[in-house]
């Protein structure tokens, strides 16, 4: 395999029982990447995190991490790749630092090389002052923050994030985006991001989409917004089948969730104040906005002839 | 392979054992129940000398006792573990998993002779025993602290969730304990009951134990205690190991199988 890798699966697959998590999945990230793996609840993308990490093993196909394969040597994956789980994997009992400390024991770092890296790790998140507090005492962002040191206290070189920011405000989510940027810069780990904040993606360097374990390439962010339209037309209407009527020869069939219409727009010449006229009183409400990755998602995702959110 | 994971792992475990005292405290309280209400209960239906030599019958017994729910217990913080989160900080860790039952384990036997020792202790102030015994006593003690880890373990990496410890106080530890000689004489039991005394393991450490003691009379000898425990203990460890390997395989401990 390539060298320049950092993460290669060919035809994985995870299979409980009859149910399929994670369908023949192929996927090459490049060394440094920032790559986000986007998807509904329980689409696969924890599984193929876990089968990446050998915290599962793969019903079949294969996955390399920086040139490794990960089930020849599954001690030497754990040390390539850090992983922080979607849940906490911390003991609320105990400090941070002694949390932190009994973490990099179990990576073999010698007490004072993690005093050093803890003490580093901390600043970056701003929780010097708090290193001998028990983690109780910490808010969810911190603790999430504790978790992320955690996950980094061994300068991983491939970083894996399953949903970091899941339950977190807006301002800890951000904290925590501000952290990974300045990791990623200061150490060039390759990181492997799953979200159900898309907007948190757009971040990333390329982006990938999953449903029922199903993979479905995408692109770079900015490209794949662009591919998808020039501009999103969203209507609100109480006569939801005439304006589908009255449009979907001119844009296409939209998507839709009961009154709302959602319709892709591809054309730059469109007059809105013309449209608005010709639909007139049969709408609540209409909205002309560019297109961001949610509807990258939704239109992936939603199929328009069913008109349904997955 | 280094150490330092382990000497984590142990080090967790013991520094928790003396940061819970009084869980350490409660822990000496139930053999000085059984000593001193039970002894002395059964011991008054008893003459001045049979009573004297049931106390020191007991004294084997509530050592079993203390070693069995101190090992136990640590060892089924695996369960604890699982459910809390910690297990996955010990799982990605780069060691092989099976290292993570073997410190826990190793953990478990440490703690459970901790218990031992300070109830040694007690008896010794209290002149049940001398120090002679407490001596002979202590390779017996963590031959059975050793096996009760290792049933400990077994029972650990079947459980889901600690929902069910009320089922492995009721199923495991009881049955294990009375069954076990630890309170009466085994020839005494009625034949079925003797067969499940015979199967159990710990019987054999209880055995052992009332070996130390002078003036108890034993059920097995000092070479059949010994090779079943050992025995037992290697063999119940390994599937321990192996099942443990094997949990991450086909059962996540994340919750993250899709449900459809």
């Amino acid at each position: 395999m390539a060298s320049n890798l950092a993460i290669q699966t060919q035809g994985l697959t995870k299979q409980y029982g009859q149910a399929l998590a994670v369908n023949k999945l192929d996927l090459e990230i490049e060394t440094g990447q920032f790559y986000g793996l986007l998807g509904p609840n329980g689409a696969g993308k924890s599984t193929t995190i876990h089968m990446l990490t050998t915290m599962t093993a793969a019903t079949s196909g294969e996955a390399w991490i920086a040139g490794q394969q990960v089930s020849a040597d599954p001690v030497a994956i754990r040390r390539t790749v850090g992983l922080v789980f979607q849940d906490s994997a911390l003991d609320r009992t105990m400090s941070i630092d002694e949390n932190l400390q009994f973490a990099a024991a179990m990576y073999n770092l010698s007490p004072s090389e993690a005093d050093k890296r803890i003490d580093e790790l901390l600043s970056v998140f701003g929780l010097q002052e708090k290193r001998k507090q028990k983690l109780v005492a910490l808010s969810g962002g911190q603790r999430r923050a504790v978790d992320i040191a955690r996950g980094v206290l061994h300068k991983p070189k491939v970083l894996f994030l399953d949903e970091p920011t899941i339950g977190l405000d807006l301002p800890n989510r951000r904290a925590i985006w501000r952290f990974v940027e300045q990791l990623r810069r200061d150490e060039g780990m390759t990181v492997f991001l799953t979200t159900h904040y898309l907007e948190e993606a757009a971040a990333c360097d390329h982006v990938d989409f999953i449903q029922q374990g199903q993979l479905q390439h995408g692109g770079k962010p900015d490209e794949l917004i662009q591919q998808l339209a020039s501009h999103i037309l969203e209507v609100n209407t109480p006569n939801p089948e005439n304006v589908i009527e009255q449009l979907t020869p001119i844009f296409g069939i939209p998507i839709r969730e009961d009154e709302d219409l959602s319709f892709k727009i591809s054309a730059d010449d469109v007059d809105f104040h013309q449209l608005q006229q010709t639909l007139g009183d049969s709408i609540s409400s209409m909205q002309w906005r560019k297109p961001n990755l949610n509807d990258i998602y939704l239109w992936t995702f939603c199929s328009p002839e069913q008109g349904q959110v997955a | 392979m280094s150490w330092r994971p382990i000497k984590a792992v142990v080090g967790r475990e013991i520094s928790k054992l003396f940061r819970q005292r009084a869980r350490l405290i409660s822990a000496m309280v139930r053999p000085m129940i059984w000593l001193l209400v039970i002894g002395s209960g059964v011991g008054s239906m008893l003459d001045a000398q049979q009573q004297e030599a049931y106390l020191t019958f007991l004294v084997p017994g509530i050592l079993a006792m203390t070693l069995l729910f101190a090992s136990l217990l640590s060892a089924l913080t695996l369960v604890y573990d699982k459910e809390f989160g910690v297990m996955r900080m010990m799982m990605i860790a780069p060691i092989a998993h099976y290292w993570i039952v073997l410190s826990k384990l190793i953990a478990a036997t440490l703690t459970a002779m901790v218990h031992a020792i300070l109830l040694l202790l007690i008896l010794l102030v209290l002149q049940l025993i001398n120090i002679e015994i407490v001596v002979s006593l202590l390779l017996p003690a963590f031959l059975t602290s050793v096996c009760c880890a290792a049933i400990g373990g077994l029972i650990a990496v079947w459980s889901k969730s600690i929902d069910n410890f009320a089922v492995i106080m009721n199923f495991f530890i009881f049955p294990v304990f009375f069954l076990s000689g630890a309170l009466y004489p085994v020839n005494q039991l009625p034949e079925f009951l003797r067969y499940i005394v015979i199967v159990n393991p710990f019987s054999y450490g209880v055995d052992l134990l009332k070996h130390a003691v002078p003036n108890v009379n034993t059920d097995f000898s000092v070479m059949t205690d010994i090779t079943v425990l050992m025995v037992f203990s290697i063999s119940a460890i390994i599937v321990a190991c192996w099942r443990f390997s094997r949990e991450s395989v086909h059962e996540p401990l994340f919750h993250s199988v899709p449900k459809r």
